[in-house]
């Protein structure tokens, strides 16, 4: 297998005060391409620290990670800026759309930011929109969408680039329970059908029963790395 | 760079009108604060001119010229001939708009009732009227009708004190040339409106009539001239002086110290108020605007977050408060000039009645825009605002992403 994401003795350590708080110690982990994982463990445990680390959007304190083999703790905010563009989807707990654009015109920006050329952006645009489930709601702003439908444009928004890898930050958390499972539907479907890599930090039991690689973080650290067909995965 | 623009141009003119109200409070106080500015920029710009056109334009020229020891004796005594030669030649020539001839000596008016002191004042009515208001300013009767008029123009308060009127008769005595006192009755032809002191000081009359009365023939007490700025009169003076070492030359700065200090003066506070109302509203906007950049911090760590270059999202700001305030500084200008427009005849105060004179002014401000000021104040508010954006959004795109997106909500 190809390893998308390799994080050695990733060490992150905040300062509260004047109290050091050790947020991850020494994660070694490796996603691999193709993967969907979830990424649990309690709040506090270091979930979307290490998401965060992973994505370019937080600097370790210590350790190394690689995205599809280039180490990213020594790269400038620039060249963070171009691999969270090129190489990493996000998807938050809280949406996060720009407001002022309409759904089309939220996953086109990152194309935009590509320099990707109007009309070619325009298509694929369109195309992950329709991949999520919505068309016909392409010119709507957010503040038009229900809450699951932002969450799905924030996942076409994610899938635009061709990403290697989405991290997804407790992505249901603001859904109600069909909407939550119908996104879980969603980016499993997308995981099986175009071989999207997904890293998703959740405590939703959902979630994590749908998922075929299971890791619990505890303590900053990982406590468990379980991979399973989802047959046996299904809720109990 | 185009793309660049086209990418951020939509989105920053969306983003202004997500809040329409912060966005409608921040065009008013640019526009309502620069407004200010540009107007009373006007009106002190009027202000002054006037209460410098009051002084120059009376009795006293931007350039006087005398026979020498005439400032310190004013009779018929230190008279000097009429402008020739080099002198008559630089007088007419480009570098002065006007010049006007005088005769100029003390004397006694009296009517049936009273005896004052004036200074009667010979004048060619055509030259006058370029050099001085007063002849616009008659408001009973007429101005002189000619150099040899036999009439007398006086002022509204000494017609009164005199308790005379236009077709009566006043009778003048000066001391002549040969010494003794000479006497004649005029006819009161007009009354000018001027400043109280104005009026009770200058009588006119046509510049023959005074000559033939004082005896000095075609001999005159003063050359008043007007070159228009004061900046070049220092280089005029001297260039006078050379053409006439003989006479006594001198810039208004020396004949009304007082005058010139206080117009210099009032000139310097009109700049210091000015800069201290820009930078008081320039306070006002920075503070607005580092609000709007601060309270989105967080919007700012989603961009970053989303792959665009801290440079990229600084160059956003940037945009959005260049539109933005934009607005406002095409507001203000917009608004300064309609205000400007609403006084076409002049602003008159004739309201403040003699309070106006006394501090100097006329009683018509006439306003005028000075395209440079504009557009000089205009930038600076446009290009100050936009930089004061800056420093927050420099500061905004320095923070993590993470940390960014850890405050406040959008």
């Amino acid at each position: 297998m190809t390893a998308i994401v390799e994080c050695r003795g990733v060490t992150k350590h905040y300062r509260l005060g004047t109290i050091d708080v050790a947020a991850l110690r020494g994660v070694d982990l490796t996603i691999d391409k193709g993967d969907f994982a979830s990424l649990a463990g309690p709040s506090g445990s270091g979930k979307t620290t290490l998401l965060n680390a992973i994505g370019g959007l937080d600097r370790p304190t210590k350790g190394s990670i690689k995205i599809e083999g280039h180490e990213i703790t020594a790269l400038n905010a620039n060249a963070l800026a171009d691999l969270r563009l090129r190489k990493i989807g996000f998807v938050f707990q809280a949406y996060n759309l720009i407001p002022v654009l309409s759904a089309v015109e939220n996953v086109e920006f990152i194309l935009q930011l590509m320099g990707v050329e109007a009309a070619a952006r325009r298509a694929r645009a369109k195309e992950v929109l329709r991949d999520v489930g919505l068309e016909g709601l392409e010119n709507r702003r957010p503040a038009r969408l229900s809450g699951g439908q932002q969450q799905r444009v924030a996942v076409a928004r994610a899938l635009a680039s061709k990403p290697a890898i989405v991290l997804a930050d407790e992505p249901t958390a603001n859904l109600d329970t069909k909407t939550a499972e119908d996104l879980i539907a969603l980016m499993s479907g997308l995981n099986d059908r175009l071989g999207t890599t997904f890293l998703m930090a959740t405590h939703d039991a959902r979630v994590i029963s749908r998922t075929r690689r299971h890791i619990v973080i505890s303590d900053g650290g990982i406590t468990s790395d379980e991979r399973r067909k989802l047959a046996e995965a299904e809720p109990a | 760079m185009m793309s660049r623009l086209r990418l951020l141009l939509p989105l920053a003119w969306r983003n202004l009108w997500r809040n329409p109200r912060r966005t409608v409070i921040t065009i008013l106080v640019v526009g309502v604060g620069l407004w200010s500015i540009l107007s009373f920029a006007v009106l002190l710009e009027a202000w002054s001119r006037s209460s410098r056109d009051t002084t120059l334009k009376l009795t006293t020229g931007q350039i006087e010229i005398h026979a020498q020891g005439y400032l310190d004796d004013p009779t018929v005594a230190h008279r000097m001939a009429p402008p020739s030669g080099d002198l008559e030649q630089l007088l007419k020539s480009s570098e002065f708009q006007t010049f006007a001839s005088r005769v100029r000596v003390g004397a006694i008016v009296q009517s049936e009732y009273k005896t004052l002191p004036v200074t009667l004042i010979g004048a060619s009515p055509d030259a006058e009227r370029k050099v001085s208001v007063i002849p616009s300013q008659v408001r009973d009767g007429r101005y002189l009708s000619g150099a040899d008029d036999t009439g007398i123009v006086l002022g509204r308060n000494l017609v009164r004190r005199l308790k005379t009127r236009v077709g009566k008769r006043v009778v003048l005595m000066v001391q002549a040339a040969d010494g003794h006192l000479a006497e004649r009755a005029f006819e009161v032809v007009g009354v000018f409106a001027a400043p109280e002191q104005t009026e009770n000081e200058f009588a006119f009359a046509g510049i023959k009539t005074v000559q033939t009365l004082t005896g000095i023939a075609d001999g005159i007490s003063e050359v008043v001239a007007y070159s228009g700025s004061d900046d070049a009169l220092p280089e005029l003076v001297a260039r006078l002086r050379k053409a006439a070492p003989g006479l006594d030359i001198q810039s208004w700065a020396t004949i009304a110290p007082l005058e010139y200090a206080v117009s210099t003066l009032f000139n310097q506070f009109i700049l210091m108020w000015l800069w201290t109302m820009f930078a008081l509203m320039a306070i006002g906007i920075v503070n607005t605007q580092l609000m709007a950049v601060f309270e989105r911090t967080r919007e700012f760590g989603l961009l970053q977050a989303l792959g665009m270059r801290p440079r990229l999202v600084l160059f956003e700001v940037a945009l959005e408060s260049t539109l933005l305030i934009g607005v406002g500084v095409a507001l203000g200008v917009v608004l300064a000039l309609l205000s400007v427009q609403a006084f076409p005849n002049g602003l008159d105060l004739g309201f403040l009645g003699r309070g106006a004179e006394m501090v100097g002014a006329g009683h018509i401000l006439y306003l005028h825009v000075n395209p440079a000021d504009f557009a000089l104040y205009s930038l600076l508010v446009w290009v100050m605002s936009v930089l004061a954006t800056l420093w927050p959004a420099r500061r905004a795109s320095k923070v993590s992403p993470v940390e960014a997106m850890a405050r406040a909500a959008i």
